[in-house]
């Protein structure tokens, strides 16, 4: 009886350990106070928007991912080949894809007698800019390699974007608010991917990499 | 000294022991860490073991916003429906969902109606044997025909095949005459799948079971 309740007693007292959990970003340095800032950050995000019955983005800047989720569940994974963000700080918590990108829809004329293609993954753009709210500008750009004149092309127009907000901000004699701006570079299949999967309205959470070389 | 006393007292000297060993262990080994380590530090160590407790704490709350039972799973970029349980696939079918294409709708008001498949997470709805289609106004516009005044007019056997799931809304998982273009964007917003994918679905989900879409 003394031995089942000192057993009891331990037991109860003992502090919780968490050394055998393994937490939602398998990556993260639990000794690392920034790293574990930002993915508690983070997390607390992804807890909210998985309660909800739609589709979020994550994107992973620490290990290279956009993952395309719900409830939790990765449902699709695309590699980044590489990134930069601007103003890494006015990055917080969960933004909102304003349109999706610009799809040519066919339409269907009940007049033809020839039965009308379909839209695919390929009729998907491989580069573009996404608007969120609050601000954020994402740029996607499939890789050089796939699709230079795009790559030049995209990465001009952002270019051009963001002059333009500058030069709004000198018109209206104010001081331009830094706005975050991220450029992700994906391959071409995916980008068309992501444009696909990307709707109206969608949320999204960028995990931004503590690492200072970045 | 009574039994039942020196039981208690016993209790408590366990107790208080095995509360001097679980925070003490740790106890010693803290107390001497303490007294080597500077303010700042012992705040700082402090601060990591919350956030360690709060990002464990969260990766558990979102593992349990998965869906603990079978889901279906549709990804319409590459038109494909699977049932998972947890990170387990238990069956990759080829499907055809929406074509994405638009028909104006008759009248003025410039209305269309957009062949998508609907994104998000749905739930079963209902379970149908040998479905009827009743069809939409689209089915007749889109060929050029009048809308007929008779309901029954706008029913049609066979085109369903077996079975069919309802997830609101109109859209269902069913079957298909076309099985040539599975694994195409061909549908006015319903799931289509061969006969044998269909069943193996029907007899897997029941009614709630969870439908993700992206």
């Amino acid at each position: 009886m003394i031995l089942c309740l000192t057993v009891l007693l331990i037991l109860l007292l003992a502090p919780p350990s968490h050394t055998g959990t393994i937490g939602a970003f398998p990556d993260v340095n639990m000794n690392d106070q920034a790293s574990l800032q930002e993915a508690t950050r983070v997390l607390q995000e992804e807890v909210k928007l998985a309660t909800r019955p739609h589709t979020y983005l994550l994107i992973d800047l620490v290990t290279h991912t956009i993952h395309i989720k719900g409830r939790g569940i990765d449902l699709h994974r695309i590699p980044i080949v590489d990134w930069s963000l601007t103003v890494p700080e006015a990055i917080s918590g969960t933004h909102r894809v304003n349109t999706r990108p610009p799809i040519t829809r066919r339409k269907i004329d009940p007049s033809a007698s020839v039965e009308q293609e379909p839209i695919s993954l390929a009729d998907m753009p491989t580069g573009y800019t996404l608007s969120c709210t609050p601000p954020l500008t994402l740029t996607i750009l499939s890789s050089p390699g796939d699709n230079p004149l795009q790559w030049i092309v995209t990465g001009w127009k952002a270019l051009w974007l963001e002059l333009r907000e500058w030069a709004v901000a000198f018109s209206i004699d104010q001081a331009p608010t830094p706005n975050p701006s991220l450029r992700l570079e994906i391959s071409t299949e995916q980008a068309q991917s992501l444009a696909w999967s990307v709707v109206d309205n969608m949320p999204l959470v960028v995990r931004r990499s503590t690492d200072k070389k970045k | 000294m009574p039994r039942a006393a020196h039981t208690v007292t016993t209790i408590l000297l366990v107790g208080l022991l095995a509360a001097t060993i679980s925070h003490g262990g740790a106890g010693s080994g803290h107390e001497s860490e303490t007294a080597i380590a500077s303010a700042p530090d012992q705040a700082s160590s402090a601060q990591l073991k919350n956030l360690r407790v709060r990002y464990h704490s969260l990766s558990a709350r979102l593992s349990k916003l998965k869906p603990s039972q079978p889901y279906i799973l549709v990804d319409t970029a590459r038109n494909h429906l699977y049932i998972k349980r947890q990170e387990n696939v238990v069956l990759d079918a080829l499907a055809s969902t929406g074509s994405g294409t638009i028909l104006d709708k008759p009248g003025e008001n410039n209305d269309q109606w957009i062949f998508d498949t609907p994104r998000g997470e749905f739930r079963v709805q209902s379970k149908l044997t040998n479905p009827s289609w009743v069809k939409p106004d689209w089915a007749f516009i889109e060929e050029g025909l009048g809308v007929p005044q008779d309901p029954a007019e706008r029913v049609e056997q066979g085109v369903l095949g077996d079975y069919a799931l309802g997830f609101g809304k109109g859209y269902f998982i069913h079957g298909t005459l076309y099985t040539r273009l599975l694994g195409k964007n061909v549908t006015h917003g319903c799931i289509r799948l061969n006969d044998a994918d269909l069943k193996t679905v029907y007899q897997s989900a029941r009614i709630g079971t969870p439908i993700i879409i992206f």
